[in-house]
């Protein structure tokens, strides 16, 4: 009996210390928020108790209480967004998951009873695989780079999700400005199609001097539609990316207009020289590469030997005699490579190492080249936004007093002034458009950063709508 | 009242003159030194003091060119040039001229005058100078290439002959004439009777300008030279009403009127509360059985018209242009007409997104006149010139003979506005309005209409509103 439990406190004991690695989740959220502090500012929680609940409900409420600017709604997406807290809760039972697996296989006890005649025979076997014992330091490693792997993976979501929804704001925001342009030119339109018509009413103007005021508004009226969807349909992107309720969605408002341009653009010296080594994706390359190593040939080990040990003590009672007596001993299960030596796992295995390996190798030389692009677009889009800003943005405004001007002195007629109008409220809604570019891009280049690529939503810097509607009449 | 300048002194200012650099000292030293003006005004007459004598004419906003006798030929120096006009104030424009303004100063000389005249020529490209109905010998009439080489940048040219008829002329250049002349190079050529002439009648007051026309966009400074006839512009000796000063005149003067057209188009000049009679043109005077009275004569394209009137009318006469666009600044030609059109609920829409915006037009040009809203740099207000009674609503070719009995002789200062006697002003009726009795023919149906339209065009007659002031 003594021995029993001697055996078992030490079967016991390793259980602990293989159990002591117990997953710390609110450890690790405290560490990916950490990690990916820019992102989330450090607000990175899942949810499971009844203050916690309440404590997000209240910040959403707060958050919600005022138009949400940029990083008000990446905090609010954190606090309220359902699909976030089922992306850390998904990422912890993968983290447990992989604990599992650097964990010894619980003992196996098995009971037997068996009576023969007079003898009543009571077995107990606690067995248990003592090549999993053997192995469960390595094991124990391979766990830990899985645990690491599924905190890099983590973190990667979390970028891409918060990144997700800052493009999403912007876009939102940027679709509500150009929604606002183009209403003022469908509003011009339609006092210029109001104006012919009363015009055409006093016998200044003929049918197709008309037609063509009305057209412009025509025009107008199906842009400011299309106009319309599509705000509606960046603020809905947004509203999923924040989780929002029905309710929540009535309060929601954003700011009237995008931020402005940062004063200096990042530069490309500041990303280059620490970028590569801190991209998750390098990270998480050269974990999995690692792990590829540490398991190399131990995998291999414990499918073609399985080493099963059992300490055995039978007890029997003997009826007819009344005696008992006590068997003590113990069993090895050895499995005998006759039909595999294992050639093909392997193989399986080298190839794993090597794809691992390369896999590494290959996201390392991409890493710089993706940042190089991701600048690029960066950098792209400041300019571009920049030189809207400071150029054709106030070139447009000049054009649009001095038209004034020339109206103020009966050079040009009203018509040609509401063109102009119409002309300028364009550029506008373009320079609106390359500041979204910028903002996206920015995101962009901040998700690539960290090695989490996000498209930028491709830099599209159309010269839109300067379509030179031929002022005149 | 001119400003004589060194020759050298004078062309350092003028920093457009690309040829300046290249007209040598020695060359110069021998030419009467060039007279350049700095100022658009209407300078008094120059009274000649050498040669033979006569009475001189007023250039109106303008000046004639001194002389020096040289061995009983009189000298005069032109310089062609790039040249800044003032057109109105507050607009100037960039033209081509000489001797500092366009129009070029006036030639005065008498009669059988020999006259030499040199001409500089500190433009960026060749020229030449015609002498506009003047009899002289075929190598000096200045059609470069016909009678004579143009005359190259940097160059001096001479012309010499002797002013045979008395009469009114003008001088412009005959190479690129198209371009030079819509750049503004013309002038005015006065040759006096040597002697009494039966037809040419001693006159008080004798003023002469040219008209001419330009297309200079709001804004910009240099006219279009392409244009041919969609001009914005229309000025007496490059200026534009309220830019172009009165002729004043002293009560019961005989006035002479010498009106040069080098626009692309006639003009219709008109003098108000006086009859006049045309008594010259291009070819002289002309004969007094050929002489009716009128109160509007038509210059056209290239002729001069000489017109004499007794001022014995005392007030202040328009005189002007009689084509309506020709007493206008510069005007859209494409706006469209908005009188009658009620703009109330749309101009508050248009307003939303164009917040300067402002109703004009609705009942009729004089809003123009009225609002003064700011306009594009150097620009001319189309409609300005405030009389006694507010705005004259006139621009380009207009002024206004002002007739005074206190005026001096030869005092050519403005008096200010006519002071009329009581009761000859028109006045506001006070009394009842009965309507006017409708008379029976009215519609005569001599010439019925042979397809009348299906439906009754309706007239809409704009019933005048109460703020409409005119
Ligand atoms: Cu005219």
């Amino acid at each position: 009996m003594k021995s029993f439990f001697k055996l078992g406190a030490v079967a016991m004991a390793t259980f602990v210390l293989a159990g002591c690695a117990s997953v710390n989740f609110d450890q690790t959220l405290a560490d990916t928020s950490s990690s990916v502090g820019t992102f989330t500012g450090g607000k990175l929680e899942l949810s499971r108790t009844k203050q916690q609940t309440q404590a997000r409900n209240k910040l959403t409420a707060d958050l919600l209480a005022q138009p949400l600017g940029m990083n008000e709604a990446v905090q609010l997406s954190l606090a309220n967004s359902p699909s976030l807290q089922a992306l850390l809760a998904q990422s912890w039972a993968e983290m447990a998951q992989a604990e599992q697996s650097g964990r010894l296989a619980n003992p196996v006890f098995t009971f037997e009873r068996m009576r023969f005649v007079d003898e009543l025979e009571i077995g107990r076997l606690l067995s248990f695989g003592l090549l999993d014992l053997l192995t469960l330091p390595r094991r124990q490693a391979i766990a830990q780079g899985q645990v690491a792997q599924a905190k890099i993976q983590l973190s990667a979501s979390v970028v891409e999700q918060v990144t997700q929804v800052r493009q999403a704001w912007v876009r939102a925001v940027a679709t509500q400005q150009t929604l606002q342009y183009a209403q003022q030119v469908n509003a011009a339109a339609q006092a210029g199609a109001e104006l012919a018509r009363r015009m055409q009413q006093a016998g200044n103007f003929n049918k197709l001097q008309r037609a063509k005021e009305q057209n412009f508004y025509a025009e107008a009226a199906a842009q400011l539609a299309a106009a319309q969807h599509a705000s509606t349909a960046a603020r809905e992107e947004l509203v999923r990316q924040l989780g929002l309720t029905d309710a929540q969605v009535e309060q929601l408002k954003l700011p009237e207009r995008l931020p402005d341009l940062p004063k200096t653009p990042i530069q490309a010296s500041v990303l280059t020289a620490s970028a590569k080594e801190q991209r998750l994706d390098v990270q998480l390359a050269k974990h999995q590469l690692d792990v590829a190593g540490k398991s190399q040939g131990l995998n291999l080990l414990t499918s073609l030997l399985d080493v099963e040990l059992g300490i055995r003590r039978d007890t029997v009672f003997d009826n007819g005699a009344g005696t008992s007596a006590v068997r003590k001993g113990y069993e090895l299960d050895v499995r005998l490579p006759i039909f595999d030596w294992g050639t093909s796992q392997r193989a399986a295995m080298n190839a794993q190492s090597l794809a691992a390996a390369n896999r590494y190798e290959s996201t390392v030389r991409g890493a710089s080249s993706q940042l190089r692009e991701s600048y690029s677009a960066y950098r792209t889009a400041y300019d571009v936004a920049r030189h809207y800003r400071d150029e054709i943005v106030p070139l447009r405004k000049t054009m649009g007093e001095e038209t004034m001007l020339r109206y103020n002195g009966m050079l040009i007629g009203v018509f040609e002034l509401l063109a102009d109008t119409r002309e300028q409220i364009s550029s506008v809604s373009a320079a609106i458009n390359a500041y979204q570019q910028f903002w996206l891009a920015d995101a962009a280049l901040a998700a690539s950063v960290t090695g989490k690529p996000t498209s930028a939503g491709a830099m599209s810097v159309s010269s839109a709508a300067t379509a030179g509607a031929e002022g005149g009449h | 009242m001119t400003n004589r300048r060194n020759f050298l002194t004078g062309a350092g200012a003028i920093t457009t003159a690309v040829a300046a650099a290249s007209v040598s000292r020695v060359a110069m030293a021998a030419l009467p030194e060039p007279v350049l003006q700095t100022k658009p005004d209407t300078m008094d007459p120059l009274v000649p003091n050498t040669g033979r004598p006569y009475n001189p004419v007023v250039t109106l906003n303008g000046w004639t060119l001194p002389w020096r006798m040289n061995n009983g030929v009189k000298e005069f120096h032109l310089v062609a040039e790039p040249v800044v006009r003032e057109m109105a104030p507050g607009f100037k424009a960039h033209l081509w001229g000489y001797n500092g303004q366009s129009p070029g100063p006036t030639i005065e000389v008498v009669e059988g005058d020999r006259v030499r005249i040199f001409v500089t020529n500190k433009l960026p490209e060749h020229t030449s100078v015609h002498w506009h109905g003047q009899r002289l010998p075929n190598g000096m009439d200045g059609v470069s290439g016909l009678n004579q080489p143009a005359i190259p940048s940097g160059k001096t040219f001479v012309y010499e002959f002797v002013a045979r008829r008395p009469g009114t002329f003008m001088y412009h250049p005959h190479a690129d004439e198209m371009t030079q002349m819509a750049m503004g190079m013309m002038g005015f050529w006065i040759t006096h009777p040597k002697a009494k002439h039966p037809l040419i009648d001693e006159v008080n007051r004798d003023f002469v300008f040219l008209l001419n026309a330009y297309d200079i966009d709001p804004g910009a400074y240099t006219p279009k030279i392409m244009t041919m006839l969609d001009f914005n512009l229309w000025s007496w000796n490059s200026r534009v009403f309220p830019g172009i000063d009165p002729l004043v005149v002293r009560k019961n003067d005989k006035v002479r009127i010498r009106i040069g057209n080098l626009t692309m188009t006639n003009h219709p000049i008109h003098l108000h509360g006086h009859e006049f009679l045309v008594t010259g043109t291009d070819g002289g005077p002309t004969p007094k059985s050929t002489r009716w009275y009128e109160v509007t004569t038509d210059v056209a394209v290239g002729q001069m018209r000489q017109i004499e009137f007794l001022a014995d009318e005392e007030g202040d006469w328009a005189f002007h242009c009689h084509k309506s666009h020709h007493t206008m600044n510069a005007m859209g030609h494409e706006v469209p007409t908005m009188i009658g059109v009620d703009h109330r609920k749309v101009a508050r829409d248009i307003t939303n997104v164009i917040p300067d915006y402002m109703v004009m037009g609705e009942r009729g040009m004089a809003d123009m006149a009225e609002m003064e809203m700011p306009l594009p740099d150097n620009t001319a207000p189309m409609m300005t010139g405030t009389g006694p009674f507010g705005s004259v609503e006139m621009g380009g070719m207009f002024s206004v003979v002002k007739v005074r009995k206190d005026q001096k002789a030869g005092d050519y200062k403005d008096p200010g506005w006519y002071k009329h006697r009581p009761g000859e002003v028109a006045y506001e009726w006070t009394g009842a309005l009965p309507n006017p009795a409708r008379f029976a023919a009215e519609g005569g149906k001599s010439m019925p209409v042979q397809n009348m339209p299906a439906k009754e065009v309706e007239v809409q007659v704009r019933k005048p509103m109460g703020n409409m002031k005119h």
